[in-house]
């Protein structure tokens, strides 16, 4: 926590993108989180990807819940509307801010308390419907703010800083967007931002529901060791499936890796993925395989992370209603008042 | 200041010239018992701030006041008014070394066509700023050009707007921008109604029944080959000619040691200056130091003060009989100065205010009379504002590589994007790797050592604001923020100020 | 040759009761709402309700139609003529018939004597019998017995059968065989009583009293007025006696708000998966610019308290339609009261209170249901529109919807991009013009200028976190303000004043209107005199403290046990308890006329009034 302002000063060959904005100018109010916490480097990581993205800050709206990891939108894009709302309802609130404005950019920040305990049911239903967003979780497996107790993503068997041991099953959000049809489906961590970046680049572009689950060490209550979300443990069983690269449609492309090790995928917004594979047998294009690949990979104590699924010709949930491509905020009396005349149709029918 | 000695230690030094440099050396040896004799031409002791820095900007009550700061610390025996004619005879004295700070007397001349003809209203900038120090002189023609662009240029100019010039221009070779004056005396001289025109190379002085009526300037312009170096070209407009009344040529100083015999073991260089070691200040005759704008020609008063420092090192080395090359090493200290969780013991908040201007003496009064000091100085608001830009380079981000746990707390909240992590490559490699790429060559990496992912902390300090931010989110305290103390080396006992 | 009934009753035309008691699930609906149809279709106003279970099937269900050319709509209280196809429910359904009045049963069945009564008469139909005689299959059987029904009934009461043909004919337009079926069951029914029965002493007459009037659900007339209101988003949780409003404002989105070109959609509903979730995508939807509802009763409203408490706090437009039922808990799902006015006013911790609207009959509900929208964009907060099951559910005639094609939606204030750019001082919670209401820009709006963080901790005007005592009260200060603001815009209360001076008056709301109506006609004519006010709004205005300064003594009339709308005068306006008089009617069942006119002119008579307590 710091009182002063981050100075305004930048480097002086800090970089623009194509819309004159530098990465500076993506940032908001500085954090307010424990020093270190893995929650700012994720921040950080949204900040360079909007960046990278050339996106307008005022066109992404920004909702959390409630906890550590809901406090941060604050701590981001500072030009664009946020809405820190309710503990775990905060996907309810994204998909009907959503469904006003379907040309607004939709990032949904929450913590394991906020969408593995008190806001499951509203995380798996928003992601079933297909709300296009991204959602990250920011998953430090602790409820931080009321000092270390255990949350429903610690692993089991997993030890508290004050040495207790956590009985119960870990939820495992990956697997749960995965059943519940989110069609982008990552997992990193955020002492990786070159892992990070790139897929948070990719959720934002993609259509429909995305999710990346992040696990992000919780400096003060933990990071100790018997935990499975610390720094050390972490990097320790870290198996990345994949390395990712997003080109968007104005990049130059060029090939980095041999044929046969890349795949490549076209997202609905023109944008490539660019996939590496590092895991010989990872096939991000099936859910099913995905399934079982995490589930024998949990077995064996490793973390896998990585672009897990896309599936890049998916809809979302303004597909299913069929709404209009105008947003819906902005129709007016014309489109939205049916008029007298209509309604005498109405009395006479009712007669 | 230090203390003055406890008893002589029976070795005499002579000073020639009581300027900064000499002033300085004498500051540093008169504690250690050295007896100090101290000659001058002038009748005070001060040197060039004295003489030729114009008492509106630098009154004559701060010269006596710092001069009697160094002449109180012991029985000196001052020699004021008293020119030495010759270092020969000085040597011949028995004085244990002889230090030179004789600074750089004599203004540089400008011999083009009228200059003899009209000499009688073309003077010598520096020479004119002393005659009007010591009160010499009082009046000057009401049209004055100002030929050069130094500090010395700025003075004289200025000069003469007090003493009667209502049109005064500063005419200057080079571009505005690569003047030498510093910015903040254009700005003063701007102030003062004194255009500067640029670009323009004097080609002759006018004249007319032996009074002078102008100059002729050919119009340049500034041409840069392949290496960047400037040309000046003309430009091929035409020659331009200037009215004026009187001339004041301040393009330089030059070096003149006509009092120095060339067969004392004093070795000169192609340009007439004596060699002297950069680092000692001794010459080649080893009881010969100089210092200040003597040794490597005119430079400015802060140099002037280190020379003296460093001279006085190497004389009292070389009257002690030790080797002047094996310099004591200066000392420093690095002191943490965190306070708590976000509290520092220096004000780490970086300030976005412009430069403060000092404020000024109203123009109409400033300009009556040569002796009042036109700047008024800071309130003590504006003596905070300005403070608060200090960009606390003394506090040093020190990095502990055992504590880092590659949180990246401190590279996400770096304003400056000085901080990064990486793998260790070789440093040209490294420098185009960081998050801003490090360009200025002069300015080493801050590089740690191998960390527990096996990389390696780099910080480009060229940059950095000191703000304290990378050690305040540090969760680890790996980063801290610590003050770092220098102390310049000192003739012996001078440093026990430390 | 007919039978005439045995029966002391007097003839009475166009003014009785009729009331349908039958089994959930059995098809009896559509024919009892036919029957009542057809008598409005007779020029003879009805006031209809059902009274069913929280059940699909196999409970009792019962149908009052109440047959009045005087155009009383509310519930009169007692039962002319017993349509009694329950035997669940036979003996009750039978008490409560009126002194002289009909019983009409299936006779298919032989009874014993003792089930009956000795002072009604009993009509026997054998409805099973002749069911089983023409028709094959079981369900054939179930369903055209109730047209049969219609049709002995509509012999026995002379009502007009080409009505009831035509509106067959409507009801199934383009299907005519199943016109063909059903008219041929109603002219069974008719050719039973004409050849067996003789016509009752309750007889329907052609007359002229309907008017341009409409027949319709409270539910429905809501959603239609959502439509007009600008609503773009609807997200809702299923629950009675809400869901049938979701329901009509997606058949009405479907015929009037699809792009022609495109045929794409110019509304979004979604079905939440719980009422929270539900307010959440109607507070995001409002967040973000949208007029947005959620349509609920008293359980989804508890649950809703966390985010209605936010929409308050962080000044987010939303709207709820709140169809009371009975509560607590889940109390009597498909029962009516009014018991979630405290609930609504006050829902949420910590100091909150919120606009309420309150429809007294389905033409408000339409009128309200378009105004909350303004009203929610204009106040910035969450606006309830508080219909409840009565009104909700049951068709009432109601005067006709209009619109006035030259009215604007009142988007309130809201910072456009260019006023941004020109300058201006945008702070998310500053006040600017004294009415506490402060400027909100849509997300999106400007690259630079207007963003801001919404949240549900306190802030400054600037929309900046802080937890200062001074800041926090001048942040609550605003919101009453606004609160004072909100009376000015709620609709006024209507005033009925008595045919001469007097210094009693009665305060009521909502669907209590028309039995009101009644009950003060009761009163009246028996030479009780009251000045009647009937609250439209929350906050009250100032016109109803002014009501209630200038009389000695208030009844307020209200379907709940605790008086709630008198808890909120009291609490709202500082009214002396003692002079709010509660009277009660809380059974589940909507309030009769009857029952208002009885309980204050005992009151009246006794002479004193107790203090409330």
């Amino acid at each position: 926590m710091t009182y002063i302002l981050k100075p305004q000063l930048h480097h002086p060959k800090l970089p623009t993108n194509g819309l004159g904005y530098t990465r500076r100018d993506y940032e908001g109010s500085v954090s307010t989180l424990c020093a270190g916490c893995g929650h700012d480097s994720i921040s950080a990581a949204i900040i360079q990807a909007c960046f990278e993205l050339e996106l307008p800050p005022h066109r992404v709206a920004k909702l959390s819940g409630i906890g550590c990891s809901s406090k941060t939108p604050d701590y981001f894009l500072g030009n664009s509307h946020g809405f820190n709302t309710v503990h775990g309802r905060m996907p309810s609130v994204l998909t009907g801010a959503n469904l006003a404005n379907r040309e607004l950019i939709y990032l949904g920040v929450s913590g394991d308390g906020d969408s593995a305990s008190i806001g499951l049911g509203q995380f798996a239903h928003a992601i079933r419907r297909g709300v296009n967003m991204l959602y990250i979780v920011e998953n430090n497996g602790v409820y931080g703010l009321t000092k270390g107790q255990f949350s429903a993503t610690s692993d089991k068997g997993s030890k508290s800083k004050r040495g207790v041991v956590n009985h119960d099953a870990g939820i495992d959000m990956v697997s749960l967007a995965l059943q519940m049809g989110a069609t982008f489906v990552a997992r990193s961590f955020s002492g990786d931002k070159a892992q990070l970046v790139p897929l948070i680049k990719a959720g934002l572009a993609h259509k429909g529901a995305a999710f990346i689950d992040c696990i992000s060490p919780c400096v003060q209550f933990n990071n100790h060791p018997g935990s499975t979300k610390s720094f050390d443990y972490v990097r320790e069983h870290n198996e990345a499936v994949n390395r990712l690269d997003v080109i968007t449609p104005r990049d130059p492309i060029h090939v980095d890796y041999k044929p046969g090790e890349t795949v490549r995928v076209q997202q609905h917004d023109g944008s490539i993925l660019s996939l590496h594979k590092l895991a010989e047998l990872y096939n991000p294009n099936n859910r099913a395989q995905a399934l079982g690949y995490l589930q024998a990979r949990q077995a064996r104590g490793q973390i896998v992370t990585g672009l897990l699924f896309v599936d890049p010709d998916a809809g979302d949930l303004h597909d299913s209603v069929g709404t209009v491509d105008t947003p819906l905020n902005q129709l007016g009396e014309a489109e939205l008042v049916p008029g007298q005349a209509a309604l005498a149709a109405i009395n006479a029918s009712l007669r | 200041m230090p203390e003055p000695a406890a008893a002589p230690n029976g070795r005499r030094v002579a000073l020639v010239g009581a300027g900064p440099a000499s002033l300085t050396v004498a500051r540093d040896l008169a504690p250690l018992g050295y007896e100090i004799v101290l000659y001058d031409q002038d009748a005070k002791a001060g040197g060039f701030i004295r003489s030729q820095i114009p008492r509106f900007r630098l009154p004559e009550e701060v010269i006596d006041e710092e001069v009697g700061f160094v002449t109180r610390l012991a029985p000196m025996d001052l020699r004021l008014g008293q020119r030495v004619d010759s270092l020969k005879a000085l040597l011949e004295d028995g004085y244990d070394a002889v230090f030179v700070g004789s600074g750089a007397p004599r203004g540089r001349d400008l011999d083009l066509p009228g200059r003899q003809e009209a000499a009688a209203n073309i003077h010598i900038g520096i020479d004119w700023l002393a005659s009007v120090s010591f009160g010499h002189i009082e009046k000057i023609g009401r049209r004055v050009i100002v030929l050069g662009g130094g500090n010395t240029a700025m003075d004289c100019c200025r000069t003469s707007r007090r003493l009667g010039g209502t049109d005064v221009k500063v005419i200057v070779r080079s571009g505005f921008e690569e003047m030498k004056a510093s910015p903040w005396e254009k700005e003063d001289a701007m102030h003062e109604d004194i255009p500067i025109l640029n670009y323009r190379v004097p080609k002759a002085f006018t004249h007319e029944g032996g009074k002078l009526t102008g100059v002729v300037f050919e119009v340049v312009e500034a041409v840069y080959d392949d290496a960047g170096r400037r040309k000046l070209v003309p430009s091929g407009q035409p020659d331009e000619h200037y009215a004026c009344d009187d001339v004041l040529i301040a393009v330089g100083q030059e070096n003149a040691f006509p009092w120095i015999e060339r067969d004392i073991g004093l070795d000169w260089d192609d340009w007439g200056m004596p060699k002297v070691d950069p680092l000692t200040m001794q010459s080649t005759n080893p009881r010969v130091f100089f210092g200040g704008d003597a040794a490597f020609g005119p430079k400015n008063i802060i140099w002037a003060v280190a020379h003296g420092h460093e001279a006085a090192v190497s004389i009292h080395l070389f009257c002690e009989g030790r080797n002047v090359a094996q310099r004591p090493p200066p000392g420093a200290s690095l002191v943490s100065q965190k306070m708590g969780i976000h509290e520092w013991s220096y004000d780490n908040d970086v300030s976005n205010d412009r430069r403060y201007r000092v404020p000024m003496r109203e123009k109409a009064e400033a300009l009556q009379d040569v002796r009042l000091e036109v700047e008024l100085g800071f309130d003590r608001e504006l003596a905070l504002g300005e403070a608060q830009r200090c960009l606390n380079c003394d506090v040093q981000t020190v990095f502990a590589d055992k504590l880092c746990i590659e949180c990246d707390a401190c590279v996400d909240i770096c304003p400056m994007d000085c901080i990064t992590f990486t793998e260790e490559v070789d440093e040209p490699e490294l420098r185009t790797r960081l998050k801003a790429p490090a360009l200025n060559l002069t300015q080493d990496l801050y590089v740690s050592g191998t960390l527990s992912t096996g990389r390696i902390m780099v910080k480009d300090e060229d940059v950095c604001l000191h703000c304290g931010l990378c050690a305040e989110r540090c969760p680890t305290g790996a980063w801290d923020m610590q003050k770092f103390y220098l102390e310049t080396t000192q003739a012996e006992a001078a440093c026990l100020s430390r | 040759m007919p039978q005439p009934v045995k029966s002391g009753a007097a003839p009475r035309v166009n003014d009785f009761v009729v009331k349908f008691a039958n089994v959930n699930g059995s098809g009896s609906a559509s024919a009892n709402g036919l029957f009542a149809r057809s008598i409005l279709r007779m020029g003879v106003p009805v006031a209809a309700r059902n009274i069913f279970p929280s059940n699909i099937q196999g409970l009792p269900t019962w149908y009052e139609v109440r047959i009045t050319e005087a155009g009383h709509l509310g519930r009169r209280g007692g039962v002319d003529l017993m349509v009694a196809m329950n035997p669940q429910t036979w003996d009750r359904d039978l008490a409560e018939i009126e002194s002289n009045g009909f019983l009409f049963y299936d006779s298919t069945r032989p009874i014993p004597p003792s089930r009956f009564r000795d002072d009604i008469a009993v009509i026997g139909v054998p409805l099973t019998a002749m069911c089983n005689e023409a028709y094959e299959l079981p369900r054939e059987r179930q369903l055209f017995k109730n047209i049969i029904y219609v049709g002995a009934l509509a012999g026995l009461l002379g009502m007009d059968v080409s009505a009831i043909e035509a509106l067959l004919a409507e009801d199934f337009a383009g299907r005519d065989k199943l016109i063909r079926a059903n008219v041929e069951a109603l002219h069974m029914g008719l050719d039973h009583v004409k050849q067996n029965l003789a016509p009752l002493p309750l007889q329907v007459r052609q007359a002229d009293a309907v008017g341009d009037r409409i027949y319709v659900e409270g539910n429905q007339a809501a959603a239609l007025g959502a439509v007009y209101g600008g609503a773009t988003v609807c997200a809702w949780y299923p629950i009675t006696p809400s869901t049938s409003l979701a329901e009509a404002f997606t058949a009405y989105c479907q015929d009037l708000r699809v792009d022609p070109d495109t045929g794409k959609a110019r509304y979004a509903i979604i079905q939440g998966e719980d009422e929270i979730a539900s307010i959440g995508m109607v507070v995001g939807a409002g967040w973000n610019g949208c007029r947005a509802f959620t349509a609920t009763s008293g359980p989804g409203v508890s649950l809703m308290t966390e985010f209605i408490g936010l929409s308050y706090f962080a000044e987010i437009p939303a709207v709820i339609f709140d169809v009371q039922r009975g509560g607590p808990s889940t109390g009597m799902p498909t029962r009516t009261q009014q018991a979630d006015l405290l609930a609504a006013a006050y829902a949420s911790h910590g100091d909150t209170k919120h606009p309420l609207l309150l429809p007294a009959d389905p033409g408000e509900c339409f009128e309200m249901g378009a105004l909350a929208f303004d009203l929610a964009d204009r106040l910035q907060t969450t606006v309830f529109v508080m219909l409840d099951l009565d009104i909700g559910m049951n068709e009432w005639l109601t005067k006709p919807f209009a619109w006035d094609d030259s009215r604007k939606l009142d988007r309130g204030k809201v910072m456009t991009a260019e006023e941004l750019e020109a300058g201006a001082d945008f702070g998310r919670y500053k006040e600017v013009d004294g009415d506490g209401i402060p400027f909100r820009t849509y997300p999106g709006t400007h690259p630079t200028k207007g963003g801001y963080f919404t949240r549900g901790t306190s802030r400054n005007p600037y929309a900046r976190y802080s937890e200062e005592g001074a800041v926090y009260v001048d942040n609550m200060q605003r919101l009453l303000r606004k609160f004072e603001t909100a009376k000015t815009l709620v609709p006024a209360p209507v005033l009925k004043p008595a045919k001469g001076k007097t210094k009693d008056g009665v305060i009521y709301f909502g669907s209590t209107s028309v039995a009101m109506d009644e009950a003060l006609e009761i009163l009246e004519a028996q030479g009780r005199r009251l000045d009647a006010l009937r609250v439209r709004g929350f906050p009250f205005a100032h016109a109803v403290d002014e009501f209630i300064a200038s009389h000695d003594r208030l009844f307020v009339v209200e379907q709940n046990r605790d008086g709630q709308l008198r808890t909120l005068l009291m609490t709202e306006i500082g009214v002396d308890p003692s002079k709010l008089v509660p009277v009660l009617h809380y059974d589940g069942t909507p309030i009769t006329a009857r029952f208002i006119a009885g309980e204050i002119g005992q009151l009246l008579s006794l002479g004193q009034i107790e203090a409330a307590e």
